[in-house]
């Protein structure tokens, strides 16, 4: 994954106005740079063509009378002087593409091939220098009644022309750096005070732990309107998200309290079942308490009876002590959800596969209460959901280093408007959730995760797999 | 070169007796004295013809008018049409023009009334004699100098090769530092140039001269006069003229002609100063 170098927003903007600001000064300085070439070349242009007619004027007659001496005498009196743009060189070049004469005879003799020197020239016409030369060729045909007679090559010199132009150049771009960069400090001081209350709200808003909190009074810049207007709109959100917590914590609250009401009506039923024959044992003390084998009886029954109950009411007990949730899993949690649900499971004429295959070895780093929790608002819900006479089932393994539960029934599946309340963080609704975002949280804070799938006999089935610790992962 | 001037006054003396006596108030109504030249030989010398101006302004009480043309023919035609008095020409003109056309004086060069014509090169030129300028392209001085283009041809003839053949091109700059500066600056490979002319350069601009060097040198030949039309043989202006050429030793501007020129003074022509300029014509003219 390439690294990303994430720049808060207060520095990033700034840094873009003064980027934008350089970029906007290169491209004045290429502007005026432009210009200036133009200009210079406009001027070249202009001396080149006076020169050009002035010498043609002169030469045309000698041409047609093919004086050799006076071509070149014309010609090299014209190389000797000396100025910003003069020329240094010159040729005669006729239709024939031989030399008639040139100022450099040594190079370019009398009579020898001149098609070269014509096409290494640029038309006067098109005059476009590069200022790294320190020479440029231009040609012009020469004319004679009517008619062109040869073509005349002068290189010029452009030394100074060209260090001029380097020059210009140097002191622009210099000129312009150095304004762009004031600009640019200029615009980034500045916009870095503009986005200082933006930089603020952002810290806020960024503070680990998402422990943010609203914004005093005395804080908000009053001179800006819109500035104003979103200090106050985020402290409205703080509020918001603040009020939002304590009714989820509310809710989760009472998701608990709902499951542990249904519990209760299962409760009472366990509880009344023993009671009547409780009753009848109380009756028949009453009636032959001469009798020792009535009296030897019934004390049984009562015994057994109360037995029962407290079995019911520890396990009850055990289930909602607060100190519960601090204390390590053991398969003996998992016979406690079997005890608190089979009454439920029994009062809808169910029958409920019980599977749990694991040790203690096999729960390490895993807290009881809140797989208690996961596992009996996932085991209500599934019975709630499986009609009479119906099927559900836990089945529980250890491997990989993960514990995995799965709660499956005969009923129709989960709801599909529920399925975001299990798995997903998405903001739900208050009221009938039965439990479920409870387990979506309770698995989160497991650094678990949880699925949808299906049993190969093709039943619904809730999948959750917690992570195992290890005293090494600590 | 005193010896040559005092032969002219004796001479003088002899054709115009006691007129000369009252030749100086005379010519102060008179036209001014027109004497013709040519580039050939006085190219960026106009400090020269201001000495000679007051010199002969001196001695003749003449104004002078010098009338400079490109070319040697277009001076001769002046001459012949009467509109100059007189003429520096090459021995070469005259002789084309022997009937109508005479020599009043000839300059007088390291002792002596004579020249020769050179043929140079580039200094830095493996090159030893004539043959090795074949296909050279070739500088001449004018169609009608003798040093400057005769010679050469008539060398060429007498060496049995066609002159418009030998060079692959030549041309004329119409004065001898012009074909010293075309083959300096190898516009020209050789060139054919007066050796008098070339000589003095060598003192004047001797980094001229330096990048060429002398591959040939011509037999001597009678240095180029100053001409006048033979009709014009009494005229007052040819007596000027003559009075003031055999005087320059004589006055400071005078002295001061001759040391630019680097000439001694002048000297009477002889019968046989063009002998061998003619001897050329004729070897030229027999091979036409």
């Amino acid at each position: 994954m390439p690294l990303r170098l994430t720049l808060p927003l207060s520095v990033r903007v700034p840094l873009m106005v003064s980027g934008l600001m350089v970029v906007m000064g290169i491209i004045a300085s290429q502007l005026v740079l432009t210009a200036l070439v133009r200009s210079q070349e406009r001027q070249l242009s202009d001396l080149a063509q006076s020169e050009f007619a002035t010498l043609s004027t002169t030469l045309a007659p000698l041409i047609q009378r093919q004086d050799i001496w006076e071509m070149f005498d014309v010609l090299d009196r014209a190389t000797q002087r000396v100025g910003g743009f003069s020329p240094v060189a010159a040729a005669l070049v006729d239709e024939q593409g031989r030399v008639i004469v040139a100022t450099q005879p040594d190079i370019h003799p009398v009579g020898a091939p001149g098609v070269a020197l014509i096409n290494a020239a640029t038309p006067v016409g098109q005059l476009n220098y590069d200022s790294a030369q320190d020479q440029i060729s231009l040609r012009q045909n020469v004319d004679f009644q009517g008619r062109t007679i040869a073509a005349l090559i002068i290189d010029f010199d452009v030394t100074e022309l060209a260090a001029e132009r380097r020059q210009t150049w140097f002191w622009l771009i210099a000129g312009n750096l150095t304004a762009t960069l004031v600009l640019a400090s200029a615009g980034y001081v500045l916009i870095r005070r503009v986005l200082a209350p933006i930089g603020r709200l952002s810290r806020e808003m960024s503070q680990p732990g998402g422990a943010s909190r609203a914004f005093p009074e005395a804080m908000i810049p009053q001179y800006d309107t819109e500035l104003a207007n979103l200090y106050q709109t985020y402290n409205g959100m703080i509020r918001a998200v603040e009020a939002r917590g304590l009714t989820e914590k509310r809710l989760s609250e009472r998701e608990r309290f709902v499951s542990l009401g249904r519990l209760a009506g299962t409760l009472a039923h366990e509880i009344n079942n023993p009671l009547g024959g409780l009753l009848n044992a109380t009756d028949t003390l009453q009636r032959y308490p001469d009798r020792p084998d009535v009296v030897q009886q019934s004390a049984g029954i009562l015994e057994r009876g109360l037995k029962q109950m407290r079995e019911v009411v520890q396990t009850t007990l055990h289930m909602h002590r607060s100190d519960q949730s601090a204390l390590p899993l053991t398969p003996a949690d998992f016979d406690d959800l079997h005890q608190l649900i089979r009454p439920e499971v029994e009062r809808l004429n169910q029958s409920l596969d019980w599977h749990v295959a694991i040790t203690n070895a096999d729960c390490s780093g895993l807290f009881a209460g809140p797989v208690r929790q996961i596992v009996l608002n996932l085991l209500l819900n599934a019975a709630g959901a499986t009609p009479v006479d119906g099927r559900l089932g836990l089945h529980v393994a250890a491997r990989d280093q993960m514990m995995h539960l799965r709660i499956w029934d005969s009923g129709p599946g989960l709801p599909a408007h529920l399925r975001p309340r299990l798995l997903s963080d998405d903001p739900v609704e208050p009221g009938g959730g039965l439990g479920l975002r409870l387990v979506r949280d309770l698995v989160n804070q497991l650094d678990g995760r949880i699925a949808l799938g299906q049993t190969d006999a093709g039943y619904h089935m809730i999948e959750v797999d917690l992570p195992l610790w290890t005293q090494d992962d600590a | 070169m005193i010896k040559y001037a005092s032969d002219r006054r004796y001479f003088l003396a002899a054709i115009g007796g006691a007129i000369c006596a009252s030749h100086r108030v005379m010519a102060q109504d008179a036209l001014p004295l027109r004497i013709g030249l040519t580039p050939v030989f006085l190219d960026n010398e106009w400090v020269v013809l201001e000495y000679l101006r007051d010199h002969i302004q001196a001695v003749t009480g003449h104004a002078t008018e010098f009338v400079q043309r490109r070319t040697y023919k277009e001076v001769v035609a002046l001459l012949l049409l009467g509109e100059l008095d007189a003429a520096w020409l090459c021995g070469y003109p005259l002789l084309q023009h022997a009937d109508r056309l005479q020599a009043l004086a000839l300059p007088v060069w390291n002792g002596a009334p004579r020249y020769r014509g050179y043929i140079i090169t580039a200094d830095d030129r493996q090159a030893s004699e004539i043959a090795d300028l074949r296909g050279d392209i070739h500088a001449y001085s004018d169609p009608d100098s003798n040093s400057g283009h005769l010679v050469t041809v008539a060398e060429l003839v007498a060496r049995n090769e066609r002159p418009d053949g030998y060079f692959s091109r030549s041309f004329f700059t119409f004065g001898h530092r012009n074909v010293v500066r075309a083959v300096a600056r190898r516009l020209a490979t050789s060139g054919s140039v007066d050796g008098y002319v070339y000589d003095a350069l060598a003192r004047t601009e001797p980094e001229l001269i330096a990048q060429t060097r002398v591959l040939w040198r011509s037999g001597w030949h009678g240095f180029p006069p100053f001409v006048f039309a033979t009709e014009a043989r009494n005229a007052s202006a040819t007596r000027a003229i003559n009075d003031a050429l055999f005087t320059l030793d004589q006055t400071a501007s005078g002295r001061n002609v001759l040391g630019q020129l680097q000439l001694d003074g002048f000297a009477l022509p002889q019968p046989d100063s063009f002998d061998s300029i003619a001897a050329l014509m004729s070897r030229v003219a027999e091979r036409d």
